[in-house]
């Protein structure tokens, strides 16, 4: 990497004239200092919404899944939609920490720790659903294949639930891997920077004694590589498979082949934008700016920009086999439950079009691209737009299927179905008050990393080599 | 001096003994001693305190037992016929306010938990309807009276002893003048017999017959027609054309297990022999029975006996004469035509109340030569005797005042009687009133005594269904409270020596001939009696006065009052799984509510059905407008569903609502509000009969709206993306007979793609099918002699312990009846084709339900069978999901008590609550496991009774037989519709059944789900092709 030269026509990846002291100060200054009275209040808000949801829970749990408006006929609703809604967004971390280290993308160094982070939330908040949407969830622990006195009684190996437990719990387990190891770096810093005796405890325990040694960075580069080439292919496993709990059903609209790439591409979609809300958020809220710049912004909206639209070919393609198969249950729900308008769900559909498809074309434009508010409300759009997409994709379908004397009543949440997605907002956001509050929000190391070639002080060193003449050049540095 | 009278010497004398004893008012010392000092008293203070920490204790110890432990004690001498865990099955019969069918009772352990037909009794050979599936839930009804009571005391419904009762009312009997026996129909040749004595004994004392919903129009008719007050007996399996003016005989008209049963014998057609009986309809409100005609006009209600007279003319070779309406001309001379055709082999019946309509039917029967032939007057009913005139004049004599005492018997006119006002005051001025109904319904609650009956299952008796036909009832358990049946009660009071058991085998014993004849009588449940040639002469006079009235037809808005097949005139109301059960037309439950046209629709609530949009707003969301009606001086608000098959100017209402809180807990809502609104009062007395037609009816749209819980929510298997052929096949007789094999070359079509229908089940799939050895359940449904009645859907209740999860939960689409029924329409949009189609899981060998599960807790038996594990099921709700029948249903709640969870039934509605009494839950079959919360059911093809049957063959060391399987619901089917049985043996009736016909088709075949269940397709019985 020390190799890399990078033309000084690239913005740099980090503004300022930075030290690495200076980087090291700016990120570590949070952990430090008492929080602001802005974080206890949004910290208390959200373990309101936590405890608002953990009440909902209890009454499902007590009084069974009847406490959500869920009905013989639509037996998935916000349940699902949010489970899905969330795994998408817990593809961006795994994508930018692995897919973009392995393409050497330097500006992901900004934005991959609380990416990761948020990955890790994100799917934490998504397992609570298939969890709690089981109507008995003290026998949940079946699910696993370990052996018992029942026969021995295995799980159903057919079943696509099953492989949803296999590839989320992997991915989870890989995710987290990716981003402590990422950590221990920074924790060692925080460490030995550490004034009390129980935040050097802390730090100390939770860095497992790393000492910056030529062979724990050797070995901490491998052990980044190898997790990068392990959860490179998860990030395209996880939606695919989740989309088979779909793809593989006979359900019109959701027994579709291009399932698989349409999710994935979602996924990323999604989990992109909410890695914008939140970073436009922090980036001003602890004063980041010269870290997570304009330019990395610019560039996650180009990759929303691209996976809006190939969800948009996929939604073009949908609609067109919907006529073109002539299979008049595909058509009807293509054509009648989603596509009109004043169906009972058109509002679904539509909202997901202009969400997903219409309003992100806007990026097509770079001012557009780089503007901090136009970001922010379009990354919340987006994702209200995807929420809209797997609501479509589940309720749209099975609330009017195959025999019409089973087509539901009209569904819509019940308190304690909003409540339990509020709660995992609540758990989302308790966890990632608590990460910015207590974990480098931004790579210290790997900022560092960054900082020799695409730093901006380096940068402007660099231009007065660049207009020196060659000449000139090798004779100052040739002794 | 005044004489001083003296009881004793001590009051003589006035001795201390006398003077203290005097004073004292208990002569023994009394148990509690509060006015005494603590230590003094008996018990003191350390005592108390031992006590206290004793029952301190005592509690502690109780209350930290966690599971409150419930006995089962053995029998310490077991009686010899009973086996735990081995059914007994006793012959009985089911009998309600003139109704009787004979059934036969599973007992299990001494409870009574499952009734099926009497295969032996001729007339419903086996059938069973809703009501009769449901009447063992009324006998663990919670609001049955339990004990005798005297409400003319101080103490309101004060208990009384047995004896106290008979001494208190036979003083006042004596005493009370003219004596009136206010009863419903009573069928029973021994109970009039009882009854006869009971009159015997009071001189001027008379008997009263009063039916709430009375055939008191063909009674006089035939009395006037024929000279004989009687119903004959109808051959709907000997008619080749059916001709019903809105007589709903498949559903609540005089005999409709009997008549269902003989109108499917002509709905059953086959390749060989494609005849089939021809039904044309004449209704105002859509009905089952005209849902299930090949051919249905919809008139005005005032228009009945124009129709009537028309139908008349034409057969006469006249013409039609005061109607307007083309399409109903053109279809009474359609029908004519029709009748003509088949004479001997025609029958016209009318649901009409009126005496003169009911005259012309019979001349119309006469020229159609249906005497001897369809029309049978050797056997004549003795379901409904009742005369609307006589009870008018009795309610006329009990404001006279000179009806000393009225003793009700199951009769209910305080409910169900129009002009209740004037009867109220009538009863006020009756001094005696004594009821023997086993529940407090709205008369009852107006009687000074009360003396309630047993249920049936509780009771002796007979019942004489028609002339020649007995049934017997015997009692399949003790009595549950203290109650007695009423003909023991009025033996007591005339002076009886025996009790009724023994009177009833006396009463036979000179009618049953041959040894153990009396045993053999109530081990078989009927007896017949070969009929009598009856001559009976027309007395044509009777015609020309009928048609001299002239009636004509009124131009307002028109009302109809009909019965629901479940709930009928309000006998349903109380029973809990009659109000769940979906109502074959409007598919609604637990509700009354308006039905509306259509078209009137458009105008009246502003819903155009036609417009996606509007329909779609008004299916989807269960509040319905609320409509005002007023007609005869009485204004009722009910929430207005549209129902096509009805005709645009006429309205109509369920009666049997509104009843009052006492009669039980399914009358009321959540709220505790009586459902519904009682329609009886808008009925009025037209030439004497009670007329349930409304003529100025005014309709006004209010602002409110109420929820109706409905289970199916769309109609229409058209969708703008085509027309749903695969889920069900209907084709016109036309279309049969010039190729049987059309819907076999349909199938072909649409399997085509897959290899067509002879490689399909290999070509459709990547895989190899597996073999099936061995048993492999099927199911064979014909749709075409099906005819929605819902008996089926019951019995499924019953038999699984199907939870009722009441109206909050059917409104949020919860309901969890594992069978039911769906109706789709086809055609013209205000009188559409109906089509029934039973659901149930179609056990799928390819079962798309079986892969997704995480856990395998539904998986496949080696016999077909797609099986439910409960306990290894965890909720995951995919399987519902995945299924493209939509059959399985998910315990959204604790609905059944089952759960581990304590306390968590606190928030479900009344519904639940009651079902899970003790007393009610008696009625559960322990050989099915009760589901608790979270877990998906769905049907098992009753795979209890199949291992039971799979045993008895085992047992006997043979194969098994069709005979040794029944499941639920094809047992109470009354129109043999389904057959069950092991498709792997050739000689099984499901086997043959399935090579027979080329009507056959799956349902979604396409899926290659591989079903379980066939359909056979639904044939019109129509002159014209519905396609080419």
């Amino acid at each position: 990497m020390s190799l890399k030269y990078e033309s000084q026509l690239r913005e740099p990846l980090v503004y300022g004239n930075k030290t690495y002291h200076q980087v090291t100060e700016d990120i570590v200054r949070p952990i430090e200092a008492k929080p602001t009275k802005l974080w206890y209040i949004g910290f208390f808000i959200s373990v309101s919404l936590l405890m608002f949801g953990v009440y909902s829970v209890y009454r499902e749990v007590v009084y069974g899944v009847g406490e959500w408006n869920l009905n013989k006929t639509v037996g998935w609703g916000w349940d699902i939609t949010n489970f899905v809604w969330w795994v998408g967004i817990g593809h961006a971390g795994t994508l930018i920490s692995a897919i973009l280290l392995l393409f050497r993308q330097g500006w992901r160094t900004g934005v991959n720790r609380a990416a990761e982070a948020m990955t890790i939330f994100a799917v934490m908040c998504a397992g609570q659903f298939p969890v709690f949407h089981m109507g008995r969830v003290w026998m949940a622990f079946f699910v696993f294949p370990y052996p018992n006195t029942r026969g021995p009684l295995w799980v159903n190996f057919n079943s696509p639930l099953l492989w949803d437990v296999f590839a989320i719990s992997t991915y989870f387990t890989v995710s987290l891997l990716f981003w402590y190891s990422g950590l221990l770096p920074d924790f060692a810093t925080v460490r030995d920077r550490a004034k009390t005796k129980l935040r050097k405890l802390l730090y100390g325990i939770a860095s497992f004694g790393w000492t910056g040694s030529t062979k724990h960075w050797q070995r901490h580069e491998s052990l980044s590589l190898v997790l990068a080439g392990l959860s490179t292919p998860l990030v395209l496993s996880v939606h695919t498979i989740v989309s088979f709990d779909f793809a593989t059903s006979v359900i019109p609209g959701w027994h579709t082949t291009i399932f698989p790439p349409y999710f994935v591409a979602g996924a990323i979609f999604s989990g992109f934008a909410m890695v914008q809300s939140l970073m436009v958020v922090i980036r001003k809220v602890f004063g980041l700016k010269d870290y997570i710049t304009i330019g990395h912004i610019e560039a996650m909206n180009k990759v929303i920009v691209l996976t809006g639209s190939i969800v948009g070919i996929a939604y073009l393609t949908e609609l067109f086999m919907g006529w073109y198969s002539q299979s008049k249950y595909e058509g009807y729900t293509f054509w009648y439950s989603r596509a009109n308008l004043f169906s009972p769900y058109g509002w679904s559909y539509w909202g997901m079009m202009a969400c997903n498809v219409l309003s992100p074309q806007i990026f097509w434009s770079r001012k557009m691209r780089r503007n901090v508010f136009v970001t922010f409300f379009m990354s919340v759009l987006v994702n209200v737009g995807m929420w809209f997409e797997r609501f479509v994709i589940i309720v749209t379908s099975i609330y009017r299927d195959y025999l019409p004397s089973s087509w539901s009543v009209y569904y819509s949440p019940s308190i304690w179905e909003i409540g339990f997605y509020l709660g995992t907002f609540g758990l989302f956001f308790t966890c990632f008050f608590l990460f910015a509050k207590y974990f480098p929000t931004i790579a210290i190391a790997e900022i560092k990393y960054v900082l020799k070639t695409t730093g901006e002080s380096y940068k402007d060193k660099m231009e007065g080599i660049e207009n020196e003449n060659v000449e000139d050049f090798a004779h100052k540095h040739a002794h | 001096m005044e004489k001083k009278y003296w009881q004793s010497f001590g009051e003589l004398n006035n001795s201390e003994a006398f003077q203290k004893s005097s004073k004292d008012e208990f002569k023994e010392d009394l148990p509690f001693d509060e006015d005494k000092g603590l230590l003094e008293a008996k018990t003191p203070r350390r005592d108390f305190l031992k006590y206290l920490g004793f029952s301190t204790a005592a509690a502690a110890v109780a209350a930290s037992c966690e599971v409150p432990v419930k006995k089962a004690i053995p029998f310490a001498n077991r009686p010899e016929e009973i086996i735990p865990g081995v059914a007994n099955y006793y012959a009985t019969t089911y009998v309600q306010d003139g109704d009787a069918v004979s059934v036969v009772a599973k007992v299990r352990d001494g409870r009574p938990i499952k009734i099926e037909g009497n295969e032996l009794c001729p007339i419903t050979s086996g059938g069973t309807s809703a009501r009769v599936q449901a009447s063992v839930l009324d006998l663990y009804d919670g609001a049955r009276l339990r004990f005798p009571a005297n409400y003319t005391s101080s103490v309101k419904g004060k208990e009384l002893t047995f004896d106290a009762a008979d001494k208190a009312i036979n003083e006042a009997l004596a005493t009370a003048g003219n004596i009136v026996l206010l009863t419903s129909t009573i069928n029973s040749p021994s109970s009039l017999e009882v009854i006869n004595q009971f009159l015997a004994k009071y001189p001027g004392s008379k008997q009263v017959t009063y039916d709430a919903v009375s055939y008191s129009g063909i009674l006089l008719a035939n009395e006037a027609c024929y000279n004989k007050r009687a119903i004959p007996t109808y051959r709907f399996d000997a008619a080749k054309v059916i001709v019903s003016l809105g007589a709903d005989f498949l559903a609540t008209w005089i005999s409709p297990i009997e008549f269902a049963k003989q109108y499917s014998k002509g709905k059953k057609i086959n390749d060989a022999s494609p005849e089939m009986s021809k039904h044309i309809h004449f209704e105002s409100v859509a009905s089952l029975t005209g849902s299930n005609a090949d051919e249905r006009f919809l008139h005005r209600p005032s228009e009945t006996y124009a129709i009537a007279v028309g139908l008349l003319s034409v057969l006469q070779g006249g013409e039609v004469s005061n109607i307007k309406d083309t399409k109903l001309i053109a279809g009474i001379k359609n029908a004519a035509k029709a009748l003509a055709d088949k004479k001997g082999e025609a029958l016209v019946v009318c649901g009409s109340n009126d005496v003169n309509t009911q005259i012309i039917i019979n001349t119309i029967n006469e020229i159609l030569l249906a005497k001897d032939k369809t029309i049978d007057w050797s056997s004549t009913y003795n379901v409904r005797k009742g005369v609307d005139a006589d009870f008018a004049a009795l309610v006329e004599e009990m404001n006279t005042g000179t009806v000393g005492a009225l003793i009700v018997i199951d009769a209910n006119p305080v409910y169900s009687w129009l002009d209740k006002a004037k009867l109220k005051s009538g009863l006020d001025k009756v001094k005696l009133k004594i009821s023997l109904s086993g529940k407090a319904d709205e008369t009852t609650q107006l009687c000074g005594y009360v003396v309630p009956s047993h249920h049936y299952l509780e009771s002796w008796g007979d019942a004489e269904v028609k002339v020649g036909h007995y049934s017997f009832i015997q009692p399949t358990i003790y009595p549950l409270f203290k109650t007695r049946q009423w003909q023991d009660s009025l033996m007591k009071w005339s002076a009886a020596t025996t009790d009724y058991l023994a009177f009833l085998k006396s009463f036979w014993a000179t009618k049953l001939t041959g040894t153990n004849s009396w045993d053999k009588a109530l081990q078989d449940g009927v007896v017949m009696n070969s009929p009598l040639a009856v001559a009976t002469t027309f007395n044509s006079s009777a015609t020309n006065l009928a048609l001299a009235a002239v009636q004509n037809p009124s131009s307002g808005i028109e009302l109809q009052l009909y019965q629901k097949i479940a709930i009928g005139a309000g006998q349903g109301t109380a029973n809990p799984w009659l109000q769940e059960m979906p109502d074959p037309i409007t598919r609604a439950t637990w509700d009354n509510y308006l039905i509306v046209s259509p078209t009137m629709a458009k105008t009246l609530l502003k819903i155009d059905l036609s417009n996606n949009g509007q329909s779609d707003s008004y299916e989807v969301n269960p509040p319905k407008k609320v409509v005002s009606i007023k007609a005869n001086g009485i204004t009722v608000e009910l929430p207005a569903l549209i129902i096509p098959g009805t005709h645009p100017d006429t309205v109509g209402i369920a009666l049997g609502y509104g009843r009052d809180k006492k009669v039980g807990k399914t009358v009321v809502d959540v709220e505790g509000n009586s459902i519904g609104a009682n329609a009886f009062p808008f009925a009025k007395i037209v030439n004497g009969t009670v007329c349930f037609d409304i003529n100025n009816v005014e309709l006004k749209l209010t602002d409110k709206k109420y929820p109706v819980a409905l289970t199916q929510t769309h109609n229409l298997y058209d969708t703008p993306h085509g027309k749903r052929t695969e889920v069900i096949k209907e084709l016109t007789l036309a279309e049969y007979k010039h190729n049987t094999k059309v819907v076999l070359e349909e199938r072909e079509k649409e399997l085509a793609a897959y290899g067509g229908v002879a490689d399909f089940r290999e070509g459709g799939s990547i895989y190899k099918p597996f073999d099936k050895p061995g048993i492999k359940w099927g199911m064979s449904i014909d749709l075409n002699s099906c005819n929605g009645c819902g008996a089926c859907v019951v019995a499924c209740n019953a038999e699984n312990n199907i939870p009722v999860v009441g109206k909050p939960e059917v409104l949020r689409f919860h309901d969890m009846h594992w069978l039911r029924i769906d109706r789709y329409y086809s055609g013209d949009k205000e009188n559409p084709d109906v089509v029934f189609q039973p659901m149930l899981c179609q056990h799928c060998d390819n079962a798309p339900c079986e892969n997704v599960c995480p856990v395998a807790a539904t998986n496949h038996s080696s016999e077909g069978l797609n099986q439910m594990t409960y306990n290894r099921c965890i909720g995951t709700r995919y399987c519902a999901n995945n299924c493209p029948y939509k059959v399985r249903r998910f315990n959204w709640a604790d609905y059944t008590g089952s759960d581990s969870f304590q306390n968590n039934q606190d928030e479900l509605n009344n519904a639940v609550h009651y079902m899970n009494d003790d007393l009610t839950r008696m009625v559960l079959n322990p050989d099915v496991t009760v589901r608790s919360r979270g877990v998906i059911e769905k049907c098992s093809f009753c795979v209890q009774r199949l291992q039971e049957g799979k045993l008895k063959a085992k047992v006997a060391s043979r194969p098994l037989k069709d005979e040794d399987v029944h499941v639920a619901c094809a047992q109470a089917c009354p129109s043999d519709s389904i057959i069950f049985g092991n498709v792997n043996n050739p000689e099984s009736e499901i086997s043959k059944a399935r090579k027979d016909s080329n009507r056959l088709f799956y349902s979604l075949e396409f899926l290659h789900v591989m079903p379980n269940i066939n359909y056979l397709a639904k044939v019109r019985n129509k002159e014209e092709a519905t396609k080419a």
